[in-house]
């Protein structure tokens, strides 16, 4: 049965004791979606993942895979997914070729070519042992393990952790083929220019709430605009124009942010003589920044679901 | 997952004391179990000086044990020589020194490998190498964080002997207590020193382990085999374990026996500093090749990997236990002639068994004991495939929990069956090579009747791993170690009928000497099954947890 939802959750929580590591979570996914996952250590980004894949059992709420429910019809749902860890630990007395081997087995489907090609792109030996591999290395493996099976979802947890510049570039365009091929990609993470290079839509997460989902454009909508105006003479009171705010004043020169609608200003601007007018869009780590900035460090300490 | 368990507590301000951190660390984390078998050795020293008087009251009684368990070739094969058994004193020092001594210094020689090797391979090491610390000097100050450890336990035990054997009839003198006290703990300095050189032979804890393990064995063959007639008594010079046996504490101490103990703890302690200075972090002496030809025949399936990461430990075990059964076997025939000139007691206390027959249900019971710590390691590397995260790939992947799960225990129970039997058939050749009447079906009954042992532990441990997965392994090992011990000592001790059952030992008939009780076998491989069943719907139904 063909579904175009990739991920369905609703009301997901977990709690580990008196942690409340994700508050109920309602989210969907789209087949040939790549959703950014955003949010700082210990915001429940893994724990988010583990619970779909079924390593976690739910407090509350289910989630779906294709319309497979994630704890009950776990394998058919895996049958369909691919996933990423961020930390990955992989047997030490394995070969990375043995291991490419067993976990493609275990998948059941596995792109030969693409395998090579991979291996090449990502310059990995394969023939040393996993343990005597970096950290970088093991990353590799793990993501073309899970690259190679050409899943309808990938589940990626952090997955260029530990990887070099060229080696998140050629990420990047792994991620961009998945993407044209159709696949649907579920990618956590906190590098944002990596989620904002990729991503259709974004989701933020915060101390286990979500408390943004939309498209880049649609949370940069909601955020203030910065605006930087050159006046001919001292400036005008800008204060009471309508969403104007932080307003700093440099001899005839004014920065400020707006939100909203940006009429208002304009006409107020446009009265007086304005010799240059900047304005920039927040960028995502400003938009991240600005969620995650004011927020007191109420979680001062970092939990990993497996820890509990 | 390491960021949690980084050993230094106290970040040290100082450079200077960065190079005492090893010492910390190891010594941190090596107390509450030096703390334990101390208190292990405190009680055992208790109830044997405590309920001797009220089990063998009467000069015919002591008469009779001298007789029996003194004059007990094999027992002193298994456990050592025996003197002054008709005294408190001798009495004491054979259980605590020569029983209960080796079981502590197995625990020495894996806690060595595991605070060395082991966290070494974990990658904690770099965090202390980071400081202004060489690679000599931090292993020298894990060393000596491992001499903390021993030095509590001695302190533990020295004290304990001391407060207990002044109420003592005849009392211990005091240094008569505290020589104990080192007798007990001199196999352990030994076995940590063996254990932290082979950390720095072998590349993997689980390699050091039991390469340690594997010299230990060797040793105690060495010992059992000396022991088994006069013309090889000499062969205890060749043993370390002999060594510890020459202190004969509380009866006729001989200090100059602590002369090679002493030396080869520190002999080996060096080298392995000096081994350690030599080679790269996380390197080892022995060749490991980083690289090998990818040999994927058995990769195809859960199953198939289990058996892939278990063969060589399985082999290893065949190999161990299939030696040590043929060794030991070889020296039936000696028992059963000792037997035969002896008039007196054990005959009639054993119902008419041959002397062979007796002397190989001791064997068996070692082998019991061996194939539960089998088991028990069983446990304890399917409790690693999760804590380490390597069950997370197979099981992202379209793999259901209770397949993996069912292949693992699937492999563990075909290994520890394969133990039972191989034993079995091994030590019935080695009897009959050298001209000992036993008959085949007898002993390779003997050694079927180990595997509802193995398969016990292997449930206890599976319902651990489903309920309180932490928990899983050290309960297994506990699992075991208690029922050697209540077996050993508590028999000795006429312990009370209560305390008996709770070993899993004591289920068991000491086959080949007594006739092989197969209804409480099928209990007991009952019981580990229902065990496994229930932990394995209890691991299905949980999360996955980290170390």
């Amino acid at each position: 049965m063909e579904t175009a939802t990739a991920i369905r959750v609703e009301g997901l929580s977990k709690r580990f004791g008196d942690l409340e590591a994700l508050a109920p979570l309602d989210l969907q996914v789209e087949a040939g979606e790549v959703l950014g996952y955003l949010g700082p250590n210990g915001a429940g980004k893994t724990t988010t993942i583990r619970l779909l894949l079924g390593l976690l059992r739910p407090t509350s709420g289910r989630a779906e895979i294709f319309g497979l429910d994630a704890q009950r019809d776990t394998v058919a749902a895996h049958q369909r997914l691919a996933y990423v860890a961020g930390e990955t630990s992989l047997w030490p007395s394995l070969t990375g070729m043995e291991t490419l081997h067993l976990l493609g087995r275990v998948q059941g489907r596995v792109d030969g070519p693409y395998r090579g090609e991979l291996i090449e792109r990502f310059k990995l030996d394969p023939s040393k042992k996993v343990r005597s591999y970096s950290k970088g290395n093991r990353q590799k493996l793990g993501l073309i393990a899970g690259l190679v099976s050409r899943a309808d979802l990938l589940l990626l947890d952090e997955p260029t952790s530990g990887l070099d510049p060229l080696m998140e570039r050629e990420f990047r365009r792994c991620v961009a083929e998945a993407k044209a091929a159709g696949q649907t990609v579920f990618l956590s993470s906190h590098i944002l220019s990596e989620v904002e290079a990729l991503c259709d839509r974004v989701a933020i997460l915060r101390g286990g709430h979500l408390v943004e989902v939309g498209t880049l454009a649609d949370l940069r909508h909601l955020s203030a605009l910065q605006v930087e105006a050159t006046f001919t003479q001292p400036p005008p009171d800008l204060s009471v124009v309508p969403g104007v705010s932080d307003i700093e004043v440099d001899g005839n020169r004014v920065r400020l942010r707006v939100h909203g609608p940006v009429e208002p200003l304009l006409e107020r601007l446009t009265a007086v003589g304005v010799t240059q007018l900047l304005s920039r869009e927040p960028s995502l780590e400003e938009l991240f920044l600005a969620q995650y900035g004011a927020e007191p460090t109420t979680r001062t300490q970092e939990v990993t679901p497996s820890d509990r | 997952m390491t960021v949690e368990t980084i050993p230094v507590r106290h970040p040290v301000p100082a450079a200077r004391f960065l190079g005492l951190a090893p010492v910390g660390v190891v010594a941190r984390r090596l107390w509450r179990g030096a703390l334990l078998w101390g208190g292990v050795f405190a009680l055992m020293v208790w109830a044997l000086v405590s309920q001797f008087a009220k089990e063998y009251p009467t000069a015919a009684d002591r008469a009779q044990l001298v007789a029996t368990m003194g004059a007990d070739a094999g027992s002193q094969a298994i456990f050592g020589p025996a003197h002054h058994l008709d005294t408190v004193a001798g009495y004491t020092a054979y259980h605590v020194v020569g029983i209960l001594g080796l079981v502590v210094a197995v625990w020495g020689l894996l806690a060595a490998t595991r605070l060395l090797r082991g966290e070494e391979q974990a990658g904690r090491w770099e965090l202390l190498l980071a400081g202004q610390t060489t690679r000599r000097r931090a292993a020298a100050g894990a060393i000596a964080g491992l001499g903390i450890g021993l030095l509590v336990l001695w302190t533990v035990t020295a004290a304990a002997a001391v407060a207990i054997g002044r109420g003592a009839d005849p009392p211990f003198s005091a240094r008569a207590s505290l020589f104990m006290a080192i007798a007990a703990v001199a196999a352990t300095a030994m076995f940590m020193a063996v254990g932290a050189l082979c950390s720095q032979l072998a590349a993997t804890r689980r390699h050091a382990a039991a390469l340690a393990a594997g010299l230990f064995g060797a040793a105690y063959l060495l010992r059992a085999v000396a022991a088994s007639g006069t013309s090889l008594r000499w062969l205890r010079w060749a043993s370390p374990l002999g060594w510890v046996d020459e202190l004969r504490p509380l009866t006729d101490s001989r200090p100059l026996a602590l002369l090679p103990i002493l030396g080869t703890t520190v002999v080996l302690a060096t080298l392995a500093v000096v081994l350690a200075g030599r080679r790269d972090l996380g390197a080892s002496l022995l060749p490991t090749s980083d690289t090998a030809a990818p040999r994927t025949r058995l990769l195809a399936s859960p199953l198939g990997l289990a058996w892939r990461l278990g063969r060589g430990t399985a082999l290893g075990w065949l190999a161990g236990l299939g030696a040590g059964g043929l060794i030991l076997g070889l020296s039936t025939k000696t028992m059963q002639d000792v037997w035969a000139n002896q008039s007196g007691g054990v005959f009639a206390r054993l119902g008419g068994a041959s002397g062979g027959a007796t002397y190989l249900g001791l064997v068996f019971l070692i082998i019991t004991l061996l194939v539960g710590m089998a088991a028990a390691g069983q446990v304890a590397a399917t409790r690693e495939e999760e804590a380490e995260g390597y069950l997370d790939h197979l099981l992202a992947r379209p793999v259901a929990r209770l397949s993996w799960l069912a292949g693992r225990l699937a492999v563990a129970v075909a290994v520890l069956a394969g133990a039972g039997v191989l034993t079995g058939l091994l030590t019935w050749v080695g009897a009959t090579s050298t001209g000992a009447d036993v008959r085949l079906t007898t002993v390779l009954a003997a050694g079927v009747n180990v595997i509802p042992a193995g398969i016990f532990v292997l449930g206890i441990g599976t319902l651990l791993h489903g309920l309180a997965p932490r928990l899983a392994t050290p309960v297994a090992y506990g699992l075991v170690a208690w029922s050697f011990l209540v077996e050993i000592v508590g028999a000795a001790l006429g312990a009370s009928r209560w305390l008996l059952d709770t070993s899993l030992l004591h289920h068991l008939a000491r086959a080949p000497a007594a006739p092989v009780r197969w209804d409480s076998a099928a209990i007991l491989v009952a019981i580990g099954l229902v065990a496994a069943v229930i932990g394995a719907i209890a691991f299905a139904r949980r999360d996955l947890k980290g170390a």
